[in-house]
């Protein structure tokens, strides 16, 4: 893990109106990590993830690529960078497996070629081979599992052949399997590629996370390895809700404690 | 060759065929003999009367179908056509108010008027996606109606205060027809279904990415402000275009894309095209139709479409409730 940082937010901020959603952040992604923020519901999660994806403009503070200020890249040259995965997608999107994947070659496409390239082909064949779907290929998105929509979603993200991925809630409404599945996922694309994922499943963020930001009210409230955020402590702090730690370690096991 | 690239090939030949066989029938049959002998009155009928006008539908049809698969692109909805969103409404007002207004309006005026009006209607509606719930199905639909009730509102009182002659003029366009004489109407549409077409057809891989959701959309860098500008403002022209010579017809923007969707699946590459052919044989055949069921009276082929239109919204209406 190198400590070069690919991302650089400096007093980042976003508001609606008079109303602050987000911020001051000061916060460094850094080249081949996996950051995953946690925080109760409202805590500026989503907010964090899209500006740092380009998708929203900042209010205050500013946001760097390598050191190049965001406001200097084209919405292309974003693209080409940072592949995001929101978490709310249209319920019925009519295409095929491999459509979709391929529209992550977005960035890379040429307007007037009728047919994308041979390149593009083998990219979505790599991607698709990457998480395990290619056997979905052909199949229609209508009648995929969650499972397998949330993972193809991520083959379209890494056809995109961006350094960052921006995981929106990869595990919302996925049964434990498939948790596990997209867990390994990440695992596999540790170092490989950064990644910067919103979670409400702190066990999840244990055990796929270099670190973790917990964030409430817009701030940041604690940020470091799993071992130093996850802790009954600071979560009691981030979540006003009890939390038991069952296996302690590198990536503690936690659950909500029933008595108050 | 694939399935869809096969039914586009397909799609292409019944055009062709339509084009060659429509002007051949009619109330009045064309001896093909005599046609091919040099017969003046069948030679008038084929080059002068029918011809032109199965030209018009094809090229009309056509360009309604893109429109209709544009919009409901754009604006993520299944029921958004430029009839249902008011654009071919504000065509007609603009139209309407140039025929009041200037007396003895010349083409150019009334087109310019019909330009006007389409423009205003999607400005209108452009304005409205942008805002927090626009893009919800009855947001839009119901601003839609709104603007179309207006219009037509609107179009009766221009009516109520024009004279007699005028108000034909205009009642008979408003039904939407065919009925041209000559070239000079080909001459003038063809160039914005061009710009309407090769516009959704440029824009194939944004408007395919729209089907994914706007925030992937966005995230994979497509401009969506530009986008809906560029796209609705091409196809907006196109139906104004054809609003000055054919007044609003409806529904065929709906009914066209919805079956092809069907038969070519949903990338853009292959619906611009079959949206094209399909909606162009679709309208002529409406319009041949409209001018032999009658016969010797001729039915305005946009009361037909409504005819046909009307049904198939309910259709949709009552099949998007049961997902």
């Amino acid at each position: 893990m190198s400590g070069d940082p690919l991302v650089l937010t400096r007093r980042l901020g976003w508001r609606a109106g008079d109303r602050r959603i987000l911020g001051p952040i000061d916060l460094q992604i850094r080249r081949g990590e996996c950051l995953a923020v946690v925080g109760p519901n409202g805590a500026g999660k989503t907010t964090l993830l899209r500006l740092v994806t380009g998708l929203l403009a900042p209010s205050d503070g500013e946001l760097l690529w390598g050191g190049q200020p965001y406001a200097r890249l084209s919405r292309a040259g974003l693209a080409r960078r940072i592949a995001y995965v929101p978490q709310v997608r249209p319920a019925r999107v009519p295409l095929t497996v491999e459509q979709l994947v391929l529209l992550g070659r977005y960035p890379h496409l040429r307007r007037w070629r009728l047919a994308p390239r041979a390149e593009d082909y083998a990219a979505v064949e790599r991607a698709l081979e990457r998480v395990g779907a290619l056997d979905l290929r052909k199949r229609p998105l209508v009648g995929l599992s969650g499972g397998e929509l949330q993972t193809v979603y991520i083959a379209a993200a890494l056809a995109q052949g961006s350094e960052l991925l921006v995981l929106d809630e990869p595990t919302a409404h996925l049964d434990p399997r498939h948790q596990r599945e997209i867990a390994a996922l990440l695992l596999r694309l540790a170092g490989e590629r950064t990644v910067l994922t919103a979670t409400h499943e702190l066990n999840f963020a244990s055990l796929v996370a270099d670190r973790v930001l917990g964030l409430r009210d817009g701030r940041a409230l604690a940020l470091g390895g799993p071992a130093e955020v996850l802790r009954e402590a600071v979560l009691m702090e981030l979540f006003e809700a009890p939390f038991e730690t069952v296996r302690g370690g590198e990536r503690p096991v936690t659950v909500l404690g029933l008595e108050a | 060759m694939r399935r869809p690239t096969a039914v586009v090939w397909l799609l292409a030949a019944g055009w062709l065929a339509v084009i060659l066989v429509a002007p051949l029938l009619g109330s009045q049959p064309l001896d093909l003999a005599a046609l091919a002998a040099g017969d003046e009155t069948s030679g008038a009928i084929f080059w002068q009367l029918r011809l032109p006008r199965v030209l018009l539908a094809v090229l009309a049809g056509g360009v309604l179908a893109v429109s209709g698969l544009a919009f409901q692109t754009l604006f993520r909805n299944p029921l958004a056509e430029p009839y249902t969103l008011g654009v071919a409404g504000g065509a007609a007002l603009g139209a309407v108010l140039a025929l009041q207004l200037v007396g003895g309006a010349g083409f150019f005026v009334v087109a310019g008027a019909a330009f006007a009006g389409a423009l205003a209607v999607s400005a209108v509606i452009l304005g409205l996606a942008s805002t927090r719930h626009g893009l919800e199905t009855g947001t839009l639909l119901l601003a839609g109606i709104a603007i179309s009730l207006s219009c037509s509102a609107l179009i009766l009182f221009v009516q109520y205060l024009a004279d007699f002659t005028r108000t034909f003029r205009m009642v008979r366009w408003m039904m939407g027809g065919l009925a041209v004489v000559g070239y000079g109407e080909l001459l003038w549409l063809t160039p914005w279904v061009v710009l309407a077409a090769g516009m959704v057809l440029v824009h194939r891989w944004e408007l395919n990415l729209l089907l994914t959701g706007e925030e992937l959309a966005a995230s994979r860098g497509v401009d969506l402000m530009r986008l809906r500008l560029l796209v609705l403002g091409a196809t907006s022209l196109a139906v104004g275009a054809l609003v000055a010579v054919a007044g609003p017809i409806g529904f065929v923007g709906l009914i066209v894309p919805h079956i092809l969707r069907r038969w070519v699946g949903h990338d853009h590459l292959h619906l611009v095209p079959a949206c094209l052919f399909g909606g162009g044989a679709f309208l002529a055949i409406c319009d041949l139709v409209a001018r032999t069921v009658m016969a010797p009276a001729e039915l305005p082929v946009g009361v037909l479409t409504a005819l046909l239109g009307g049904p198939f919204f309910l259709w949709l209406l009552v099949l998007g409730r049961q997902r």
